[in-house]
């Protein structure tokens, strides 16, 4: 079944070369000056789980705060940084970066045969910028200076008049920051899906999970800018005295709130629809059958993050807008209830005509389509704009955007993890603790979030610091506390699992779930130059595609198109995917590294206001830019 | 099928072009024609110009959203933008994208000498424009501030985030040529078409930024 049985006697040779080429540096130095997308995935997904960590822990303090009425077991100010930077944390730092920073750069070239990302180093440039704007959050948050407006940083609350603090400027700062790293991933992802696809694998031919980060990208690319815009804005408003939002100067306070949500929709869609790429490769696999409708799902994946691009101000229909417009976004809101359940019923065709295998990983699925579909319900529940007008701020609204983020994001990424760790550390999980997990964090995150919506309906605004008793919230809240423990237990029940599982688990094999995908064939962990040949793909579902795998092997019996003349990488035309170019992939570099460096040390200067400082250390940024460039890939 | 079906043109797997092999510009040259469609460079570059497009989308949206908020724009006392001149000078640096794509059709064609000196003659035109639109800023600076009202606000902020996209554009000429002084390789050949390519997009937004700040006069 797989291309990983030692190569014959000829092809020998050509794979040791190969694995000479692609040879990473040994230790520490190896993995500060890594370009291996498996590397720069694992150093995501290891940042990324310790700020998980740190996110659940401010949940946990928030939820401690309100386990009772008239608690006061933080203050108000520490409250009110908690669970904005618990948002932030969440979905920037988490959620966004895990999906695309750990499961793309690590599983998306394997996908679709390539050997490296189009620009290695530029991803490896943005894991380190990403590590810079993390560090620049959690700095904030150790000084107690931390973001206090909430996730969504409404002026005139946030402007320098009612929040005098640096908490705002660390707010907009660090997002520009984390933008940066973002849409250098993003970049990388479209240009990769692309032009590096092995020869054959046309458009119609990729895997829905390439479809669904090709379409998380593209939000991406497209929703930053705006909140871009958005910060810049309130940083000039607040530190140089424009007036973007200062009515009294003709400004408008609701600029904010178009230009955040114009951003703010498309994320939420941005945050899923990699959890839908992760359940599109989950399913297949566990029910042995293809995804049925594959072009529909495939377009869904698209179409959904595009509308998701016209809805933004159902998030504003209490502002006060014109009629015209606020029944202009519900529509469009009813609309994007299409492409979701079109997913959703491919997801329970597949289940319901196949054979499924209820493992750990599809357990997560099943439970995220579950979660998914009750977090829906309520979200349609908001295109009614006079029941929206009703609930909105308060713990209604909480628990439908936990039951997407919680349930329908991270529920998948969940599953992947216990899905694709097999992959990448050779080791199977342990699977009666896996499932125990799953039923530990299901029951918990459903005792966490229901009662909210009870709680909500009765009037619980939400960021409320406490409340007095007899209101009828507080058995409701000690039940959504209790919850949030019990699901912290289940988590860490699921990472002790793959820790255990690392140092005693049972070999994985390079293919324990018989996959669909191109990353199946390969052995686990992959090597480093992840295919000794570059395979043939003529489905989407490459790895069930036995003649072709046997015509990989007879290929590299021949040593055809192994590549192993330096770090080669066959480039792709875009919808086709005719093999039109063999390009020179660079090696490590300490260059990403160190513009990292250069750009925390300008974002630095920004904060303290030194902004003559700040110009210095962008003619550094330029002048480690030209270091960078100095050697061409094609002469080294 | 076979795997040769998947080669573009039809040929086999050992003839498809490898970057590698250009050691000097006529082989560059040579290996750039072969080539199917738009390199990964050039799909980096326009994944930056969608995203700085976008922005500046957010930008020219906010201008119009403060603008039709307010009963008067630009508001009392704030002058009134200046039409002719700024309108002569984006007519200027919008026909630098002729030397630039036809540095970039130079170099494609192997020509070095012929690729440096359209972009010579780019760059003096595109430092002259940035030249005066310095000088204008620093002289509209002392009868206007951005800290005045919004519509100063959005107006400098438009004008000062295009200045600085073709800042960087003339950095990447004056790097250019100085790659270029040891001869045309693949990299330098991808470079001059990506560099040509941002500043048609430079030019474009730069029309764009300046029709939206001119509006407020008509």
């Amino acid at each position: 079944m797989s291309a990983t049985l030692p190569p014959p006697a000829p092809a020998e040779e050509m794979v040791e070369r190969l694995e000479r080429m692609w040879q990473s540096r040994p230790g520490v130095i190896g993995w500060l000056m890594t370009t291996d997308h498996k590397r720069v995935g694992l150093l995501y997904f290891w940042t990324t789980l310790a700020l998980f960590g740190a996110g659940g822990v401010e949940a946990l303090l928030v939820r401690t705060q309100l386990i009772r009425p008239d608690n006061h077991l933080v203050s108000p100010s520490t409250y009110d940084e908690l669970f904005t930077v618990h948002g932030m944390t969440m979905i920037f730092f988490f959620i966004i970066p895990m999906t695309t920073g750990a499961f793309g750069n690590y599983l998306l070239p394997l996908m679709i045969g390539a050997r490296d990302m189009a620009f290695p180093r530029m991803n490896a440039l943005s894991f380190w910028v990403f590590l810079g704007s993390a560090i620049f959050l959690y700095v904030s948050l150790f000084m107690g200076l931390a973001p206090n407006a909430g996730w969504f940083d409404y002026v005139p609350l946030a402007s320098r008049k009612f929040d005098p603090g640096p908490n705002i400027d660390f707010y907009c700062l660090a997002i520009i920051f984390n933008s940066i790293a973002s849409t250098l991933t993003v970049a990388n992802f479209i240009t990769t899906i692309f032009k590096l696809r092995a020869p054959g694998m046309s458009f119609n031919r990729m895997p829905l999970f390439c479809f669904a980060f090709l379409a998380a990208s593209f939000g991406l690319l497209f929703a930053l800018p705006p909140l871009t815009a958005d910060t810049v804005f309130l940083f000039a408003d607040r530190n140089l005295g424009f007036h973007f939002f200062d009515a009294a100067h003709g400004g408008a306070a609701l600029l904010w709130q178009h230009l955040f949500w114009i951003f703010g929709h498309p994320e939420v869609y941005i945050l899923i629809v990699p959890a839908f790429g992760i359940a599109t490769e989950i399913i297949p696999a566990f029910t042995q059958r293809r995804v049925v409708a594959f072009p529909l799902v495939a377009i869904a994946e698209l179409l959904v993050v595009f509308i998701g691009f016209g809805v933004w101000a159902h998030h504003m229909f209490a502002v006060g807008m014109p009629t015209i417009v606020v029944v202009f976004f519900s529509a469009a809101t009813a609309v994007v209830v299409v492409p979701s359940t079109i997913q959703v019923f491919a997801w329970c065709m597949t289940f319901v005509t196949g054979n499924a295998r209820f493992k750990t990983p599809l357990l997560f699925i099943a439970g995220f389509i579950f979660m998914f579909v009750a977090g829906g319900l309520t979200g349609i529940m908001f295109l009614a704009v006079p029941f929206d007008q009703q609930v909105t701020d308060t713990y209604f609204v909480v628990a439908h955007f936990h039951y997407i983020i919680f349930g329908a994001a991270v529920f998948p990424i969940f599953g992947g993890i216990y899905f694709w760790v097999p992959k990448v550390t050779g080791k199977l999980y342990f699977e009666l603790p896996g499932q125990i997990s799953f039923w530990i964090i299901f029951l918990g995150t459903n005792l966490l979030f229901f009662p909210m919506h009870l709680v909500g309906l009765e009037g619980m605004p939400r960021r409320i610091y406490t409340y007095p008793s007899g209101l009828g919230w507080s058995s409701t809240n000690l039940a959504e506390t209790i919850g949030a423990y019990v699901t912290g237990v289940g988590i860490l029940l699921l990472f002790a699992n793959l820790v255990w599982s690392y140092f005693r688990g049972a070999p994985a094999g390079p293919d324990p779930w018989h996959g669909a995908t191109l990353e199946w064939t390969i052995s686990s962990p992959p090597p480093e130059y992840n295919f000794a040949v570059i395979p043939k793909v003529s489905s989407a579902y490459a790895n069930w595609d036995v003649a072709d795998r046997e015509e990989d092997r007879r290929k590299l019996a021949a040593g055809a198109l192994v590549l192993e003349q330096g770090h080669e990488q066959p480039v792709s035309s875009p919808i086709d995917g005719w093999f039109s170019e063999i390009v020179e992939m660079p090696h490590d570099s300490p260059w990403p590294i160190l513009l990292a460096l250069a750009l925390s040390l300008v974002f630095t200067c920004l904060v303290i206001h030194k902004y003559v400082v700040a110009g210095v250390m962008v003619v550094l940024l330029g002048l480690v830019l030209a270091g960078w460039h100095n050697a061409e890939p094609e002469t080294q | 099928m076979s795997a040769s079906d998947y080669v573009a043109g039809g040929k086999s797997e050992r003839l498809v072009p490898r970057t590698t092999d250009a050691r000097n510009a006529r082989e560059a040259s040579a290996l750039a024609r072969r080539r199917h469609g738009p390199s990964p460079a050039m799909w980096g570059m326009a994944m930056l110009v969608a995203t700085e497009a976008t922005l500046f989308g957010a930008f020219i949206g906010t201008y119009y959203y403060l603008r039709f908020k307010s009963p008067q724009w630009p508001p009392v006392g704030t002058p009134e933008p200046r039409v002719v001149v700024p309108l002569i000078l984006v007519g200027v640096l919008a026909t630098t994208s002729v030397p630039m794509q036809l540095a970039a059709f130079a170099a494609r064609a192997g020509r070095l000498a012929a690729t440096r000196a359209f972009l010579a003659l780019a760059l003096v035109v595109q430092c002259g424009y940035f030249a005066y639109e310095i000088h204008d800023l620093v002289d509209q600076l002392h009868r206007s501030q951005p800290q005045d009202n919004a519509y100063s606000s959005i107006y400098y902020m438009l004008l000062g985030a295009d200045h600085a996209h073709v800042a960087v554009g003339l950095l990447l000429n004056l790097w250019l040529l100085g790659k270029l002084t040891t001869g045309l390789t693949m990299y330098r050949l991808n470079a001059t078409q990506v560099i040509a390519f941002y500043w048609h997009a430079v030019n474009l937004l730069t029309l764009l930024v300046i029709g939206t700040l001119l509006s407020a006069s008509v």
